[in-house]
């Protein structure tokens, strides 16, 4: 990210009004906001941003908004949310990837020498207003200040910004950069010689119900020492309650799950994902539903770190995915809030509460891994977040071909969230090894197993007949198609919504479905 | 020797909200029915509705609907409820 100090250039972007607007910095002062068409952060900010370019019409001072997005995306936020700004296209990313913003909304205030004087990220009341001071100051025009009581949020975070998503390969595929912000460090607790601290720690309610690993300084600072970045830097605001997860307090609650010092820059990367708005953890942690984020770990850092992805993948067979799983766990419960009984209300829970975290087995797949899938590069390690029900088991021993194998899994992925329930759906299948040989020697790629599962897995209409239950009333709403020789209504929207990854040990045909929660969206972030 | 332990917990201070002013009385008020957007809300709201308008005598429903149950609620919607829209709100789900 270019940092405050730098000097930057004049460039030329389309707008929404020309083929060709040039911004130039010499003499004047200029905002540039960075935004995503699909970004609540970015949505909730722009009417702010209006407000301010109003106030500044016919200065020296001005703000451009950068979105990263093509025209058509860009035209429809615009007219959705009805704001009159000067916004520019940068669908290619070329002025993202210069200014390489961690996330978006990305604000950067340069003066008239061209120099970067202020940056933030995400929206932030205080920062607006404060930026908002600064260019009345420059201006001579009236001051604009946003009421911290409108019935918005003082502040929310972004998403990851556009450049540094993954649907791109070569070196735009890199980590992407810690969040600039600071927090507070973390006070200490003094124990008496006379207190446990493993007690401590369980009264202090700094825990699931299990015992932990007091974090002491001495350790912590172990994790510290090759952390991804200074204690203080914040990583993400984690939902509900939005509590600054910097890094010290990700390494605290790493070293309490039993995390061997290494997994710090893993779980940073986990805290990332949580964070990103696409994954809705507000949504995920409030839900009476059974949703819990299950991680999915790919790439080189599988095999350095011990991840284990063959026999027992889910069970508690790797201290590198029980621990992971658990440090993700009491970051959402100690800085989400998400304490089961209070703000956590699930109806039955979900075991991978504990811990949820795997790893593909890689080695044993015929097919490219998922975060090649994703567009990142084969050496690059990589977390996906997942709002996951707890898995379905699938048995197939019998049957001697790879579509065969295919039906049976779509009658269990059928019955994802409710059997009728027909829109939103999204869902993780897990082959088993020894289902994935037999498919890829059938010529089924993983693009072709989505396909057949997205075309063969349908509830029959006869099943909505004088029906009174769940996913009825939005019938109308469905697909209808023939699945071999019966009316069905198709079970997913798209084929995309259907992910594929091969875990799981070498013997056994047990493959393996996973539903995931509406309103969320699987996260993949690099590790850095 | 005394163990030293770091806090693992959220440590950020929020700003205590004062919860609005209770009406005291239901008769002659305009009355806000937000409807969070799950299957079922529709009929429970409007009972709802009946029993306010017979029962306590609202003067007014009005009916809002938010887009999806699984997020906060946009921030127009939320706006529009803080202003002279209505007397009260009642946020309310069904399945």
């Amino acid at each position: 990210m270019l940092d405050e100090g730098d000097c930057v250039v004049p460039f030329t972007l389309p707008s929404l009004d020309s083929e060709g607007t040039q911004v130039v910095f010499e003499g004047k002062l200029v905002l540039l906001v960075f935004i995503e068409t699909d970004c609540p952060t970015c949505r909730l900010t722009l009417p702010y941003l209006e407000k301010l370019a109003v106030s500044l019409h016919g200065s020296s001072a001005s703000v451009f908004c950068i979105s990263q997005d093509g025209d058509d995306a860009t035209r429809r936020l615009i007219s959705d949310i009805s704001v009159d700004l000067q916004v520019l296209l940068d669908s290619e990313l070329i002025v993202s990837r210069q200014y390489n913003p961690p996330f978006v909304p990305a604000l950067y205030l340069i003066d008239r020498n061209a120099r970067i004087v202020r940056k933030g990220v995400g929206f932030e009341k205080k920062m607006l207003n404060e930026l908002s001071a600064e260019l009345s100051s420059f201006a001579g025009s009236p001051l604009v200040v946003f009421d911290y009581d409108d019935g918005t949020p003082a502040s929310k975070p972004g998403c990851v910004s556009r450049h540094l998503e993954p649907a791109v390969t070569g070196d735009m595929a890199t980590p992407v950069d810690l969040h600039a912000k600071r927090g507070r460090r973390a006070s200490v607790i003094e124990l008496p010689d006379d207190v446990d601290p493993y007690d401590y720690c369980v009264r202090a309610d700094f825990s699931d119900p299990l015992p932990v690993i007091p974090p002491t300084r001495a350790r912590v600072d172990r994790m510290l020492e090759i952390a991804p970045g200074s204690a203080d830097e914040i990583v993400g605001l984690v939902p509900p309650n939005y509590g600054a997860a910097t890094i010290e307090k990700i390494a605290a609650n790493a070293v309490m799950a039993g995390c061997f010092p290494e997994l710090i820059r893993v779980l940073v990367s986990v805290i990332r994902a949580a964070c990103d708005e696409r994954l809705n953890l507000h949504g995920v942690q409030a839900t009476t539903h059974f949703a819990a984020p299950l991680v999915l770990i790919n790439g080189p850092v599988r095999q350095n770190l011990g991840f284990a992805s063959g026999s027992n993948v889910f069970s508690n067979v790797a201290r590198a995915n029980s621990t992971l799983g658990r440090a993700l766990q009491l970051v959402l419960i100690n800085l989400g809030g998400a304490r089961p009984g209070e703000i956590d209300t699930s109806t039955l829970g979900n075991p991978g509460k504990f811990s949820f975290c795997i790893a593909e087995n890689e080695e044993e797949s015929p097919w490219e891994p998922f975060h090649i899938d994703q567009g990142y590069e084969e050496n690059l390690s990589t977390v996906t977040l997942f709002a996951a029900e707890p898995p379905r088991g699938v048995s197939e021993h019998q049957a001697r071909h790879g579509r065969s194998i295919l039906e049976t899994i779509s009658k269990t992925l059928v019955t994802i969230w409710s059997y009728r329930v027909c829109f939103g759906q999204e869902a993780l299948v897990i082959i088993c090894p020894e289902h994935a040989v037999t498919l890829a020697r059938d010529g089924f790629t993983k693009q072709l197993v989505r396909e057949f599962l997205f075309e063969n897995t349908g509830v029959p209409v006869r099943a909505y007949d004088n029906a009174d239950g769940e996913g009825v009333q939005q019938v109308t709403r469905y697909d209808r198609v023939e699945i071999q020789g019966e009316p069905c209504y198709r079970k997913f929207e798209t084929p995309e919504a259907i992910r594929v990854i091969v875990a799981g040990g070498t013997a056994g045909k047990f493959s393996a479905v996973i539903g995931g929660w509406r309103g969320s969206v699987p996260v993949t972030c690099p590790i850095g | 020797m005394s163990t030293i332990l770091v806090n693992p917990v959220d440590e950020i201070r929020r700003k205590r909200q004062q919860a609005a002013r209770r009406l005291a009385t239901l008769s002659g008020k305009t009355v806000a029915l937000l409807d969070i957007s799950k299957p079922g809300g529709s009929v429970f709201l409007d009972r709802l509705s009946e029993l306010l308008t017979t029962r306590y005598g609202v003067n007014k429903i009005r009916r809002l609907t938010k887009p999806t149950y699984t997020k906060q609620a946009p921030n127009d919607l939320i706006a529009k409820l803080s202003g002279q829209y209505c007397d009260a709100v009642i946020e309310a789900l069904a399945d």
